[in-house]
């Protein structure tokens, strides 16, 4: 009897739902971004806005980035629903605060997808995995940063508007 | 006219899984399964078969157990298929349990085919 499963699809099943579940928090993320992006613009936050702008598009490459890649292994990539995202946000503070804790997520996601490729010996899908987990370092590097910024250079007087142009100019360049 | 004669196809079915209530084959050169279940003998495919998998998984047969108001029937429809089933719910549990067994077969193979063909010893 052929292994007809096999012949098919590189991916089990479990790992298949896994990584769809993966492109629809990625897709999640990246309206998450993009309602950020909004608010911090309607609230004079210009850099800010930029800032989000561009991780909504980042999160969108990496939504792709799943989804061609269950589709090369011969699964079936689920375009996603995303509904209710949050579009109102108490304070400038609190962006930054929703921004990391959605990144923690996200890295504890991939490392649940990571866990149960091993324990199948999937080593291709634990391989592709590897750029997502270095990305999450940088994701929550920034966001983690951002929210420094608030503590060392404070919110009274004019520290929003300071903190915000110091958003502008995060960056994670680590060689390792 | 040149006939090149290759290995003959024998389309025989091979046995996945049966219980008394139903029994699933795999026809390697069709590339699919046949379910004989209810009374009918259903051609899946791959995606078919996981889609039919999911639809039988997802019924909930302890709340249905419990609801005496719901009538005794669910309907299996599996979108892009041309299989539909309508089943009491003592047909649900047996379908489940057909699916199941077939579901643990088949990775059996798949780790059969490894240790047999496919891993370098
Ligand atoms: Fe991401
Ligand atoms: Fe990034």
């Amino acid at each position: 009897m052929k292994d007809l499963i096999r012949i098919r699809s590189l991916i089990s099943a479990d790992v298949e739902s896994l990584l769809n579940q993966q492109v629809k928090k990625e897709a999640t993320s990246s309206s998450i971004y993009l309602a950020m992006a909004s608010w911090c613009n309607r609230n004079g936050f210009d850099y800010s806005s930029e800032y989000f702008f561009k991780q909504a598009e980042e999160e969108r490459q990496h939504q792709l980035k799943f989804y061609k890649y269950i589709l090369d292994m011969g699964g079936n990539a689920i375009s996603p629903d995303v509904t209710g995202i949050k579009q109102e946000y108490n304070s400038f503070r609190e962006v930054f605060e929703d921004a990391l804790d959605q990144e923690v997520s996200v890295t504890q996601s991939i490392k649940n997808i990571y866990a149960r490729c091993l324990s199948e010996q999937d080593y291709v899908t634990n391989e592709f995995l590897n750029w997502f987990l270095k990305e999450q370092r940088e994701e929550e590097y920034k966001a983690r940063r951002a929210l420094e910024l608030f503590e060392v250079i404070g919110e009274e007087g004019t520290g929003n508007w300071e903190i915000d142009k110091h958003v502008g100019k995060i960056k994670y360049d680590s060689e390792a | 006219m040149v006939t090149t004669l290759t290995t003959p196809q024998t389309n025989t079915w091979a046995d996945v899984f049966a219980t008394a209530k139903g029994a699933v084959y795999q026809s390697d050169a069709d590339r699919c399964w046949y379910v004989d279940f209810a009374g009918k003998v259903a051609k899946f495919d791959y995606r078919c078969l996981l889609k039919l998998k999911k639809a039988v998984y997802n019924v909930n047969i302890e709340a249905k157990l419990l609801n005496v108001k719901d009538p005794d029937v669910e309907i299996i429809f599996i979108c892009a298929c041309d299989h539909t089933y309508i089943l009491t719910l003592l047909q649900i549990i047996a379908l489940k349990e057909l699916l199941e067994g077939t579901f643990v077969m088949l990775q059996l193979n798949s780790i059969l085919q490894d240790r047999l063909y496919r891993i370098a010893v």
